[in-house]
């Protein structure tokens, strides 16, 4: 006879509200099998706690059900106490009897009546519970660092500093990400490159850190602790051992006129290249779709002129399989850019404002190339158009963002604070010069943050006009912005030089295809999910996947760092220990029963099934069964759910116990 | 199972069986005799007159026993699995098989229970074979012919080691079975279920259709289980529904169409009318069937983004 101890909890209110409580424990209290039933207000808390371990160890329980919250919530803890009571923490199972009866029903007599039905089907339950231990996993203490923008390059260096190998894949042929691209970065007007580059040359340097650029994550293997993930390197076409990087091949390559993406299109380079003088690794690629000799066979110069020999045009993707222990996805942001409307988008609005066909209607980021010194114009701001020095800028926020009929309806959070930025350095640029600002409202939190935006408007002169733009056109070589001032209740027009707009951030393209390797979840913009808003901001729900940065959600720099540092802290606490310990929900295969169809092995998404021979002591084959690895296996059941004869079974998910539990109704 | 008022004129000639016993006696003594093989699955003459049954051969001077005639119903690919399990530890086996067998073996190649390399297979250009209840010196006629046979889509077998004989001209015969599908599908769902109703309250839970069937090889059937009991097993209403439903459902989309299930029920059952719904359904559903060629997935155990689940209400 089991000896079964029901707990039930008020929540406050939050359950004793729409659920006579005290009723729940004397109906309980009659189930067979249960010896001790009792209600409490706040069963989580410290002396609820207490309730249950003193009962564990006076009653002499067997099984423990808690008729609570959500097992999400606090399963954990109720186990954790029974087991410090002595009793193995698997005999511990949650009756929800909040989120699925009180807080959906409003009638007290009908959710009592479903509250006892709830508990009675759990006692059930529990007599089935077997006692669990824990399966324990190595760990391999090797982490993987997607994206080398500054989110990776903070998360690498931290774990590497720990003394943790790290891998670092970034798909441009250097690293740097955006922040490489800015000109100065707000509140403090520091050079971008100044504070960049040094952090990405210890990335180089660092004797901890595997750096593989121009490459992608192809496959993504194995559990956390034990991921193996396939990396495609693609193909340079230059040796990274032989090459100097003294740069004669860029100088003499004779195609000079590809626009540079790294300067948003203002700038030229050659078919053989680094994004940027800085770039780490400082190791030109070539780029096969524009090169005169990947497209016609003939030229060859690069090679010709190449001392240490390092040009190989006969190079070729390759496959690289490392084995990981935990990964940080830090692949950051793009800009939405309403000039062109990429292919399957569910966007609104593209080519609004003139983008893409008004040339002098540039994007913040286009600004920032403008503004950088190391940037196409040397630092002088000129529009694309002509080259002239604007002398009117009007800047238009919130392109994109913050508006849900056409797609977008989160803020980007950067904007403003670069917007006040870019008035800021136009104004140091061009002295006479005036620039305008058309916005919804300001959102400046952050250190620092509001009085930066203050100075633009105090010091530097920017003129901020509440009001959003109906209308804007060309006209000769002006562009004409109509809009209206909700402050002063006026409509009014000005005649720009050049418009930049601060349009939204997303996320990279082919974002979810990553997510999709990964396993990890992803919002409806494919903005990656963490496992908790507010508790578990840097953890996917996958175990062993940690996110930073941009690519969770629009952030500024002085975040991305934060939540960089904050990933690799989790990282390091993972490989704290030599062996993982985790929830022993897993599926255990009956070899008498199984007769090899394999269907689970079919079905099984993690890969957990293996094939086993059964051998006499003469070493003669008996018969082959299936075989789940415990390590491996998630516990999604699908395997229980597909095996004909039912010889597979989750513990902690027995057909018994589910039946048990439909049968107790 | 058959309409008495159909024609008893003989379908095809004797000469044609005499070709066909002929083929596969002088290929089984062929592998036999070469050591290829260790043993040859077939049919034999029965005691009555014109009847078959199912023989393991591994002794060449037996293999004149072998033949061919309409009474050769059996599917044989029962014999690797359950029924003789140590058959298939005696290394290369060669195995007579028509061509719903073929598929049925292609099943099980599908399902780990059976290796290619393992096995030589001996094609039957098949006319057809008796229905159940037909007395086995009738000649296969448009009378004595079973249902399935009436509209089969696989008389020649493919992807076999040889073939035996050359298939007759046939003539085209009514398709009683899926005319008595579509009867079925014109039902009302409340129609359908009292027809099947009334044919499962029939069934005596002897078994007949579970032990002949090769897809069946579960070692314990989850049926027969008791802690938890999923299915009732003795044989009343709502056990012999829960069976039926299981082995449907169990079947779906691995049927060969041998139709073993239906010739074999004592209690005439017509059990692949609903293998042969359950097809359909998932040839509608996931455009994958039951072919000649083994299977890496099958349609139950895949997933595809694009799949129909209109059915989820």
């Amino acid at each position: 006879m089991s000896r079964i101890g029901v707990f039930i909890c008020h929540c406050g209110e939050n359950i004793s509200r729409t659920v006579d409580v005290e009723r729940v424990a004397k109906a309980a209290e009659k189930i067979s099998g249960v010896a001790y039933a009792c209600e409490y207000k706040y069963m989580c808390s410290d002396p609820g706690q207490n309730l249950l371990k003193k009962a564990v160890i006076d009653q002499n329980l067997d099984g423990i059900v808690v008729a609570a919250c959500s097992p999400r919530m606090h399963e954990k803890t109720f186990r954790k106490a029974a087991q410090s009571a002595g009793l193995n923490p698997y005999l511990v199972e949650m009756a929800n009897i909040r989120e699925h009866c009180s807080w959906v029903h409003e009638d007290r007599e009908e959710a009592t009546t479903k509250a006892t039905e709830i508990v009675t089907m759990l006692v059930e339950r529990v007599k089935m519970n077997k006692k669990l231990q824990p399966i324990t996993v190595p760990v391999t203490k090797r982490a993987l660092v997607i994206g080398g923008g500054i989110a990776g390059i903070q998360a690498a260096l931290d774990i590497a500093d720990c003394g943790h190998h790290v891998v670092l894949v970034e798909r441009e042929p250097s690293i740097g990400g955006h922040m490489a691209q800015l000109s100065e970065t707000f509140p403090t007007l520091d050079c971008s490159q100044c504070i960049m580059t040094p952090k990405m040359v210890d990335v180089a340097n660092h004797p901890n850190i595997t750096l593989h650029t121009y490459s992608e994550i192809e496959n993504v293997d194995g559990y956390i602790g034990n991921f193996q993930v396939t990396i495609k390197k693609k193909a340079r076409s230059v040796d990274m051992d032989k090459c100097t990087g003294c740069g004669v091949c860029m100088a003499k390559c004779p195609q000079k006129k590809i626009p540079n993406s790294f300067d948003k299109d203002l700038g030229m380079r050659p078919a053989i290249y680094v994004p940027f003088p800085q770039a780490v690794p400082n190791t030109p690629v070539i780029d096969r779709e524009n090169c005169t000799y990947f497209k016609s066979g003939k030229c060859g110069v690069c090679q010709k002129v190449c001392g240490p020999g390092a040009v190989d045009y006969t190079q070729e993707d390759q496959l690289v399989v490392e084995d990981i222990g935990a990964i940080v996805v830090a692949t950051g942001f793009e800009l939405y850019s309403i000039g062109e409307k990429p292919k399957g988008s569910a966007i609104k609005g593209y080519g609004e404002f003139g983008h893409g066909k008004i040339p002098d209607v540039i994007d913040g980021m286009t600004f920032e190339r403008l503004a950088s010194a190391s940037g196409p114009t040397g630092g002088k701001i000129l529009r694309p158009s002509d080259g002239k020095e604007p002398q009117q800028v009007v800047f238009l926020q919130c392109v994109g963002s913050r508006a849900r009929e056409k797609g977008i309806s989160y803020c980007s959070k950067i904007c403003c604070m670069y917007t006040a930025k870019h008035t800021m350095l136009y104004h140091h640029k061009v002295h006479d010069g005036q620039a305008y600002v058309f916005f919804m409202d300001a959102r400046t939190p952050g250190k620092g943050y509001d009085e930066f935006w203050r100075r633009s408007i105090e010091d530097e002169n920017a003129v901020y006009i509440r009001g959003a733009v109906s209308r804007l056109y060309q006209k000769g070589d002006k562009i004409v912005v109509m809009g209206s001032d909700i402050a002063l209740g006026i409509q009014v027009e000005i005649e720009a030089d050049m418009v930049v707009l601060a349009t939204a951030v997303q996320p990279r393209q082919g974002a979810d295809l990553l997510a999709q390797k990964l396993g990890i979840s992803y919002d409806m913009y494919n903005f990656y999910s963490e496992a908790h808003a507010k508790l578990r901001p840097v953890e996917c729900a996958t175990a062993g996947v940690y996110l930073a940065g941009a690519c969770q959600g629009p952030k500024d720099i002085p975040d991305s760092v934060s939540q960089a540092s904050a990933a690799a802290a989790k990282v390091m606490t993972l490989f704290a220990k030599d062996e993982l310990e985790r929830e022993p929900i897993v599926a255990k295969v009956n070899d008498k029963n199984c007769v090899a169809c394999f269907y689970c092995k079919k079905v099984c998404p993690y890969g957990a099934v293996e094939e086993k021979e059964i051998r006499d002591r003469q070493g003669n084959l008996i018969k082959v069964v299936a075989w789940v690895n415990p390590g491996v296996c998630g516990g999604c059941g699908t395997c229980q759910a597909s095996c004909p004869s039912k010889s597979v079974e989750l513990d902690g998910y027995t057909d018994e116990q589910i039946m048990a539990q439909i049968e107790a109704l | 199972m058959n309409n008495t008022k159909e024609n008893t004129t003989p379908l095809v000639d004797n000469s044609y069986y005499e070709a066909v016993t002929t083929a596969i006696r002088s290929e089984a003594r062929r592998v036999m005799e070469s050591g290829e093989v260790s043993a040859v699955i077939g049919y034999k003459s029965g005691r009555r007159k014109g009847s078959a049954q199912p023989v393991i051969i591994s002794d060449v001077s037996r293999i004149d026993e072998l033949v061919f005639a309409p009474t050769c119903t059996n599917n044989l690919s029962l014999y690797l699995t359950k029924a003789k399990k140590e058959v298939s530890k005696k290394g290369k086996i060669a195995i007579v098989a028509k061509g719903c067998d073929l598929k049925a073996l292609a099943g099980l190649m599908s399902e780990s229970q059976l290796k290619r390399e393992n096995l030589h297979l001996i094609g039957i250009s098949c006319a057809g074979v008796h229905g159940s209840n037909v007395k086995p010196s009738e000649a296969l006629s448009a009378a004595t012919i079973a249902r399935k046979c009436r509209e089969c889509t696989v008389h020649v077998p493919e992807g076999v080691d040889c073939i035996a004989g050359t298939l007759p001209q046939l003539e085209q015969l009514s398709a009683l079975e899926s005319a008595e599908l579509e009867r079925l599908e014109a039902m009302s769902p409340a129609g359908r279920w009292a027809f099947w109703k009334e044919q499962f309250s029939r069934c005596i839970r002897c078994m007949a259709c579970r032990q002949v069937c090769p897809f069946c090889y579960c070692e314990q059937c989850l049926c027969d289980r008791n802690r938890p009991q999923g299915v009732e097993t003795t044989p009343r209403p709502a056990g012999n529904m829960g069976w039926h439903i299981v082995r449907a459902m169990h079947l779906a989309g691995r049927c060969a169409g041998c139709a073993e299930c239906e010739r074999s029920c004592p209690m005439d059952i017509p059990l692949n009318l609903l293998n042969r719904k359950m097809a359909n359904e998932l040839k509608e559903l996931y455009g994958q069937e039951a072919g000649m060629q083994p299977q890496e997935k099958g349609p139950l155990a895949t997933y595809k983004e694009d799949d129909d689940e209109s059915f989820i209400k």
